[in-house]
């Protein structure tokens, strides 16, 4: 039997007996789920699947609703959209996790510290590297001269010592640069593009770094006779070793990059390279160097603070010559960001620079998450070095503090359904977060399974994958209403639980509640 | 296992099928044995039956009557209904908590001897508020007495003692003493009365007979009894009565046999007042003669159909009831009409579900009769969940045939072939009497095969709710039945086309059920003459708060809420200033007084922010904060939400988090558009009618009450009730009497007799205590 309905105002013949979410698939109409799992009893809890019947002005959880004939179904307006988005500002007001461990997102570069100290702690240098290389141009040396602004932020600072997370890539990047081959990214074909980098400073080397891995032609211009800018004539040779800036630049060079030192860089230089390259990157740090058609306020560039474009639409300015007196990890974060930008710009995408994904945080830690936190650390204290210490880790001390990392990132950051929606529709979680949030809680008991209760979105998933598996005990909702939870029935230590359905439940959870212990271990950049 | 539980279990699981659908009864049923569910026991249930540990925990841990901790030997519950939260029963729950000393988060005392429980409605809202140790009810409770009650209770112990053998025997009475008997009387102290009588009668050698009946209506005069003379006299009625006053009153009307019964009973008597005297009874008793103004305008305005003959049925008698009508509705039914005739006088009669919706009966009926199937249910839903409604106990216990020959005419419209009733759990009388009821109705042929040799064959079950309010939701009921956590479902599907174990279904409410009869028994014009245009007939209400009359009324649709609270209730005790009526409980909202000429029918309602509901009818003084209103309904909505949908269950969450702040002193004013948002959003994101209504009550209270929550946010608490932005201090009044001093729990009153004593307020709880028992008025609360 045939039903006829209409979606968004177009009239569609559709099967009885479907959905409304199949039927709006049929129609090439996405609609978001996070609850909903194929071959699965029909049971909405998420809510973020609403499309409105406009016949009533209902709204309808598509997933689990059957077609009506004579429906009269809106996908995509305002109000739809905004409900979703509600249901999501509050799952989120709900959900105590944190996608990015407070280092990542204190580091201006949002390296992947986490990610590092885990493959650190395991030995996997070379995997190590390639997380850090991915972010930072040049971690040998900032490995060396980083005020290290991710360790204010490490929450292990709240136990004891925060993790010494700079020695730990200086390790990783040592170890690199003392191997024959360090390590080279991989490059993309030539775009056919070319770009001009006028400064060989941490911002310029970076944003050299990042654009040549594009596949564009880079030439950074300098007035110095070597590549470093201040790396080079500002710091001191007993806190950074020239040959390692030298190294770190050598490869560089060896991915295509091309120097063009002693350059005479005129006011009229940037209109000239404009004519010869596609697009130019000014970081000439806290310069008094003017360049004809650049609009410059109080010594500083005047650029979008996003994008780092400036009001030539083809000119992007970074590091210190918009923001004097930063800090070198700074201007290799814009070097970053701004290759980001060049790249959108040359595609002819709209520009609008690195945007981060929605991150879920809650904020200050508690007292009582303390257990929860250490429950995946290494209990020693810091290993202290002296300031600018000429000698690094050794292998043994690399891995000992690489333990201490409490892991305050989300094992399922990458795959997060709430995140991915939170992200598509502009979620608040601050909106309705409460002052008193809950502890975390985190729990091993049912290896291979960590289960953390205060990210549950009590999708109710996992209850049916082991109820339709029929695993011994299974899982239940405990409780009800907001307190709700799901755990184990009869939480006895004893019990075997989960024994066919761990992984089955750790894939489709639609956060990061319930995750193999394990699937830290997975690297992407593995050789 | 022990060896102990597994040959209990062994029993138990004897009377079970060990599926499912049983897990309920049968957790009920090991509660009952245990006061709590021991986990071996439950895991022993899943070894040796077909239950999962996910369903039976699912369960156990979903409805509010399971225990999964033991508790003390007894269970003190502080009743949360509306009647009793206007009236302060969480000054009396915080006063229990330090007499019995329990630590923050522990329920049950070091002693082991008391557990601690806040319940929802129990249903005897005009002795608000209200506390119960096991089965005894202690009324008008305030936080000064909590100690008095373990005393009496302690006292009482193992004393009640009742002597049967007291009535005397032989046809010929001089009259009949009539008591009502139920939950309302009985926690008032009804029994200890009846005891009375049947003391009194026995000593005496008196010739009277004595008469249970139902519900009466009129709770807040109870313990009532009623003397009929045989010779033709008229009745008198004397209300709350004490048990030491039933002597006087029946020596006034009947004469004792012989003197030396006399002296017997004096010497009796004697040892009797040594013993009890001390005793507190918890509940200030006095004498009133019913033929005062008061009681009579309280009885005149109403129209009673559900609760036809009220006050001389007595609910078990089925020849009483059929003397009184009683299945004549059914009688025509089966042998005058087609159940289409009847489905199309219901609908012609304009009877409206009376659960609260307010969906027309006949419509839905007529939904069902056409649906295809060999199996049809046909469910009594009687899981009243709404704080401060008592309508459907009091039509349960008092006229349980009467729903019961209700149900059977609504099956034989319908072509049903089974019927359940499901009762909430905090109901045992009810429970009890319609068990009692439909045992009487299968003897007599009104239920089973062949019912009244019609040739039309239909049974009713009996279900035990658990203690959901979500239950009363159909969908939810219906997975309650099924064995499952109380979780709606999304419709459609409606129960009518698919509803228990898959099957077609019809779900009303008692009260629905209890107007049926009369509308088939009588010509359509004699129900329809009731009401309004488009609401027919009569509805009950439970009338409580803040008046003189509170109790049980049936009215006309469409009456005024001004006539039901001056001229049926005699309006605002304690000569205040009338400020609001909240109709609907959770799901409704407050009408303030300005609109009190609003009609009280379906649409009307409905169109000033309020909602029929089950009929709860709360009226509210200048004394009453509506941020604090808002804030109970909300966090009762908040409480009993099921969990599944994310706009319910984080939503209600979210709006209470913000009352809270506001009624704490955190409020900003941007808080209240972001209330606004939330409960339009919750309102319309909600899968089921708990969270779609929830709203309500913030709703109204915001749009009729405004500014009280802008004084809020500006730092006070108009009323005083806001215990977060109240301080408490003693004025010039005081004369040093010590009293408040020795009240305060907290030691804030420094011992200063004959000066003017005054409150540390860094040590002040709030508790009240003070001003309840200061004989000058001289607390001042700011």
């Amino acid at each position: 039997m045939e039903l006829k309905i209409k979606i968004n105002g177009n009239e569609r013949t559709v099967e009885k007996g479907i959905t409304i979410n199949e039927a709006l698939e049929q129609d090439g109409i996405e609609v978001p789920t996070m609850c909903f799992l194929k071959g699965t009893e029909h049971f909405p809890t998420c809510l973020v699947c609403i499309v409105k019947d406009q016949r009533t002005n209902m709204l309808i959880p598509s997933c689990s609703t059957d077609v009506q004939e004579g429906m009269d179904l809106i996908t995509n307006d305002e109000e739809v959209f905004e409900a979703r988005k509600m249901a999501l500002d509050l799952l989120l007001s709900d959900h105590v996790g944190e996608c990015a461990a407070p280092c990542q997102t204190g580091c201006p570069a949002f390296m992947d510290i986490p990610h590092m100290n885990r493959l650190l702690a395991q030995g996997k240098f070379d995997d190590a590297l390639r997380v850090v290389k991915k972010d930072i141009a040049i971690p040998a040396v900032l490995g060396r001269i980083c005020p290290a602004p991710c360790e204010r932020a490490c929450r292990r600072k709240t136990m004891d010592e925060p993790v010494y997370i700079c020695l730990l890539k200086r390790y990783a990047a040592d170890h690199d640069l003392a191997h024959e081959e360090p390590f080279i990214p991989d490059v993309l074909p030539p775009t056919g593009k070319k770009v001009a980098v006028v400064g060989a400073g941490p911002a310029g080397l970076a944003a050299a770094y990042f654009l040549i891995q594009k596949g564009y032609a880079v030439t950074v211009y300098d007035k110095h006779p070597l590549p470093g800018g201040t790396l080079r004539y500002s710091v001191p040779d007993e806190h950074l070793p020239k040959e390692v800036l030298d190294q770190e630049v050598d490869i560089m060079k060896k991915m295509g990059v091309v120097f063009k030192m002693d350059q005479e860089l005129p006011a009229d230089i940037l209109q000239k390279l404009r004519k010869e390259y596609d697009s130019v990157v000014v970081a000439t740090g806290e310069d008094n160097a003017d360049f004809d058609g650049l609009i410059k306020k109080h010594r500083s560039f005047i650029v979008n603070s996003q994008t780092f474009q400036s009001n030539l639409e083809d000119v992007f300015v970074i590091g210190n010559a918009i923001k004097p007196g930063r800090v070198a990890i700074r201007a290799v974060a814009h070097g970053k960001e701004a290759a980001i930008s060049v790249d959108q710009y040359l595609k002819g995408e709209e520009v609008v620079g690195d945007v981060r994904m929605f991150i879920s945080r809650y904020g200050l830690m508690l007292d009582d998450d303390h257990d929860a936190f250490m429950s995946e650390a290494n209990d020693r204290a810091r290993i202290e070095k002296e300031k600018f210490a000429i000698e690094g880790f050794t292998l043994e001390e690399v891995k000992a503090e690489a333990e201490r990392c409490m892991h305050c990132d989300c094992r399922a950051k990458d795959d997060c359904d709430l995140r991915i929606l939170s992200d598509f529709y502009g979620a608040e979680q601050k909106k309705f977060f409460p002052k008193d949030r809950e502890p975390i809680r985190k729990s091993f008991r049912n290896e291979p399974i960590v289960y953390e209760p205060e990210k549950c979105i009590k999708c109710g998933i996992c209850i049916k994958v082991t109820k339709m598996e029929s695993d011994a005990l299974g899982l239940s909702y405990i409780g009800k209403g907001f307190d709700v939870e799901v755990d184990v029935p009869f939480n006895n230590p004893g019990f075997k639980i989960m024994e066919k359905t761990a992984e089955l439940c750790a894939e489709h959870c639609p956060t990061g509640a319930l995750e193999m212990v394990n699937n830290v271990e997975v690297v992407p950049f593995s050789k | 296992m022990t060896e102990d539980h597994q040959i209990v279990l062994e029993q138990i699981l004897q009377n079970y099928d060990g599926n499912k659908k049983s897990v309920i009864p049968l957790l009920q049923t090991i509660q009952e044995r245990y006061n709590y569910l021991p986990p071996d026991i439950l895991q022993g249930v899943c070894k040796q039956t077909d239950i999962t540990p996910e369903q039976i925990m699912g369960v156990a841990s979903f409805y509010s009557q399971f225990r999964l901790k033991p508790t003390g030997e007894h269970i003190v519950k502080v009743c949360t209904g509306t009647a009793c939260h206007v009236k302060r029963s969480n000054l009396v729950h915080e006063a229990l908590e330090r007499e019995l000393e329990l630590p923050p988060g522990e329920e049950t005392d070091a002693k082991g001897k008391y557990t601690l429980e806040s319940v929802n409605c129990v249903g005897c809202c005009t002795l608000a508020p209200v506390v119960l140790i096991d089965e005894t009810t202690y009324g008008y409770v305030n936080s000064e007495d909590v100690g008095k009650i373990f005393s009496a209770f302690e006292y009482n112990k193992g004393k009640e003692t009742v002597r049967k053998k007291a009535l005397s025997n032989g046809d010929e009475y001089d009259g009949e003493v009539r008591i009502a008997l139920d939950s309302c009387c009985v926690a008032s102290g009804t029994e200890k009365v009846m005891n009375s009588v049947r003391a009194a009668v026995s000593d005496s050698g008196m010739n009277v007979k004595l008469k249970r009946v139902g519900c009466v209506g009129m709770c807040h005069q109870v313990p009532m009894i009623e003397i009929v003379p045989s010779n033709g006299g008229e009745p008198t009625f004397y209300s709350k009565v004490g048990p030491d006053d039933v002597k006087q009153i029946l020596h006034k009307h009947f004469t004792p046999q012989g003197i030396l019964y006399k002296l017997k009973s004096r010497i009796n008597n004697f040892i009797e007042d040594m013993q009890t005297d001390k005793t507190w009874e918890g509940i200030e008793q006095y004498h009133l003669d019913v033929g005062e103004k008061q009681v009579t305008s309280f009885m005149g305005r109403q129209v009673q159909l559900s609760t036809e003959y009220l006050g001389t049925l007595n609910p078990l008698d089925i020849n009483e009831y059929k003397l009184h009508h009683g299945f004549f509705g059914l009688k025509r039914a089966l042998t005058k009409h087609t159940p289409d005739e009847i489905i199309e006088k219901i609908k012609a009669s304009g009877l409206r579900g009376r659960g609260g919706g307010g969906f027309p009966t006949g419509i839905k009926w007529e939904m069902l009769s056409k649906q295809n199937s060999d199996i049809k249910y046909v469910i009594c839903n009687g899981d009243e969940g709404d704080p401060g409604a008592f309508m459907d106990r009091m039509l349960l216990e008092s006229y349980p045939f009467r729903v019961i020959e209700g149900m059977i005419i609504t099956a034989y419209a319908t072509q049903a072939t089974h019927g359940y009733f499901y009762i909430r759990a905090e109901y045992p009388k009810a429970t009890k009497r319609i068990g009692e009821a439909l045992k009487i109705c299968r003897e007599l042929g009104y239920l089973g095969d062949n019912i009244m040799d019609s040739g039309f064959s239909f049974d009713i079950e009996l279900f035990k709710g658990a203690g959901a309010f979500i239950c009363g939701e159909e969908t939810a009921l219906i997975a309650s039945i099924e064995g499952d956590r109380g979780f709606p479902s999304l419709r459609p599907p409606y129960p009518v086309q698919e509803g228990l174990w898959g099957k077609p279904t019809l779900v009303n409410n008692v009260e629905t059920y209890a107007q049926v009869p009369y509308i088939t028994r009588n010509d359509l014009e004699k129900y329809t003459q009731h009401g309004t245009e488009t609401s027919k007939g009569t509805k009950v209400f439970a009338l409580a708060g803040k008046i003189n009359n509170g109790g049980l009324i049936e009215v006309p649709m469409g009456i005024t809420i001004r006539e039901i609270v001056e001229d049926i209730g005699g309006g605002i005790a304690d000569g205040k200033k009338f400020k609001a009526v909240q109709i609907g409980g959770p799901s409704g909202g407050c009408i303030p007084y300005w609109m009190a000429d609003t009609p009280v029918d379906y649409d009307s309602l409905k169109k000033v922010g309020a909602m029929m509901g089950s009929g709860g009818m709360i009226v509210l003084d200048e004394t009453d904060c509506m941020v604090d209103i808002a804030k109970y309904f909300l966090s009762f909505t908040q409480h009993e939400s099921c969990g599944k949908c994310t706009f319910c269950r984080v939503g209600t969450k979210r709006m209470l988090d913000i009352l809270i702040d506001i009624s704490e002193g955190r409020g900003k004013m941007k808080h209240l558009d972001e209330l606004e948002r939330l409960s339009e959003w919750t309102h319309r994101g909600s899968l089921c009618g708990l969270g779609q209504t929830a709203p309500n009550p913030v709703m109204s209270t915001l749009k009729y009450f405004r500014e009280e929550y802008e004084a809020h946010i500006n730092g006070t608490c108009p009323t005083g009730k806001c215990q977060g932005l109240i301080t408490y201090s003693i004025d010039q009044n005081c004369i040093g009497c010590t009293r408040c001093v020795q009240s305060c729990p907290v030691d804030a009153i420094p011992f200063t007799p004959y000066k003017t004593h005054s409150i540390d307020k860094e040590t002040c709880i709030k508790c009240d205590s003070c001003r309840i028992v200061c004989p000058e008025d001289a607390i001042r609360v700011n």
